[in-house]
């Protein structure tokens, strides 16, 4: 019966057992995160691994019904891809935010950018598909690299300001953040290589590179909600507002000196 | 060609990944500030200068190449070299602890100034390069005590204020001063 069920699907029994894993994950990982205190403290990323369950509940019955190889299957797939892409780049900013927020002066300024970049680079990434020739499939496929680009850039520029300013980043942030940056750069090159030999044999190659990254991404979660989250820290205790700009202005004018001083060595 | 870009790339960003989530310095270390710690933001090494400065002019350069044989010249060139380029070395770890500082001051700021947080960083990355460049000048022989003393005043006068500053700074967040700046 199953074996009926999956020729109906269009699926082998490879494909099959490799989704059932996945599924399996996802929904273990949700459970994980539910039990462990994640809805308190990262309510997008555990409404995105419950989206994660939904979807793959949802396109399973979508295969099952009307065939893997259908429009209308297609369809199904890339719009719930497409909503998934979109709650990571939500989850991105979730986790800049959790690492940056509690230094006020720091967010106001790294914030603006943040989405700045992310609106930019997701704009770029839909403007180029548009415009390309191509059949749909290679439009989306561009689409989405580009979607997956932005969501690891913005990740990377939040990464940059933790390191600069010296923000400590807990170990289970780490570890999500390690998973969603994963996800996307495989996706980045997954999607260029397809993009470029677009043929069916590259097609099961680049349908198994997509599900053993995702499978990855979701053990690095399980790593990350395996031991319950930590308390909450209390918000750090701030300079008072003149401060900065008291000491700023001293700063500046020694650091400038200095640079002053080793350019005249230099020339 | 462009695959093979975008799978160095794709690599590339699995390694920054790495190093900027696991690679951190920072490691939480419950224990109170006390004055050794805050000793750790304030340069340190410019306060040296005099003496480097005595032990480098007490030899006259004219009188070595007169009096001493030429290897022993040579010798004594390349040690005043090496003691050069530890100071310079010094001085790069002084400007770093100001860098430390002024960070750690905008991240305990409730308010910063856009402007002034790019001219810091701006600021760093242009002293690096210079101090690579003086750094190799040095090695080529041709930098002198004065160069070394006009790099250091400035550090010197910050130091001195900085010290006054550094009780609020620990009061406000010790943990803070304490863990996020171990490199």
């Amino acid at each position: 019966m199953v074996q009926c069920t999956l020729v109906r699907m269009g699926l082998s029994l490879f494909q099959s057992m490799q989704w059932a894993i996945g599924s399996l994950l996802e929904a273990a990982i949700l459970v994980l995160a539910l039990r462990n205190g994640a809805l308190r403290r990262l309510p997008f990323f555990t409404a995105y691994l419950g989206l994660l369950v939904a979807s793959e509940i949802a396109r399973w019955l979508v295969f099952q019904y009307v065939g893997i190889n259908s429009r209308f299957s297609f369809d199904a797939y890339w719009t719930t891809q497409a909503l998934l892409v979109l709650s990571r780049a939500v989850v991105v900013y979730e986790v800049c935010r959790a690492l940056l927020s509690p230094y006020a002066g720091i967010w106001k300024l790294c914030r603006p950018l943040l989405i700045t970049s992310g609106l930019v680079l997701a704009g770029s990434a839909v403007a180029t598909a548009r415009r390309r020739v191509h059949p749909i499939s290679a439009t989306t496929l561009m689409a989405e690299r580009g979607l997956e680009f932005a969501v690891v850039s913005v990740l990377i520029f939040g990464l940059i300001f933790c390191r600069y300013y010296g923000v400590r980043i807990d170990r289970y942030l780490a570890w999500i953040a390690l998973g969603l940056g994963f996800y996307s750069a495989i996706q980045v090159a997954n999607n260029t290589f397809l993009g470029t030999w677009l043929t069916h044999a590259h097609f099961t190659i680049w349908e198994a590179l997509r599900n053993a990254s995702f499978n990855v991404a979701t053990i690095f979660w399980v790593v990350a909600l395996w031991k319950p989250l930590p308390a909450m820290k209390p918000a750090p205790v701030l300079l008072a507002r003149g401060e900065y700009d008291r000491l700023a202005p001293q700063m500046t004018l020694r650091l400038r000196e200095l640079n002053t001083r080793l350019l005249e060595m230099w020339k | 060609m462009t695959v093979f870009a975008v799978t160095l790339g794709a690599l590339g960003v699995l390694v920054a990944l790495f190093w900027l989530l696991f690679g951190s310095p920072a490691t939480e270390t419950p224990a109170p500030l006390d004055a050794r710690d805050t000793e750790e933001f304030l340069p340190v090494n410019c306060r040296y200068f005099p003496q480097i400065r005595q032990m480098l002019e007490t030899e006259d350069h004219q009188f070595m190449r007169r009096r001493v044989p030429r290897h022993i010249e040579v010798e004594w060139r390349r040690e005043r070299r090496g003691i050069l380029g530890q100071y310079l070395s010094g001085l790069g770890q002084d400007f770093g602890r100001l860098e430390r500082l002024a960070r750690l001051i905008a991240r305990l700021s409730p308010e910063i100034r856009r402007a002034q947080e790019w001219e810091w960083m701006w600021l760093g990355i242009r002293f690096r390069l210079l101090y690579r460049i003086v750094e190799l000048k040095i090695a080529l022989g041709s930098s002198s005590a004065d160069d070394i003393a006009r790099l250091t005043d400035p550090i010197a006068g910050l130091a001195a204020e900085l010290e006054s500053r550094m009780s609020l700074i620990a009061e406000c967040a010790p943990s803070h001063l304490h863990a996020d700046f171990g490199g």
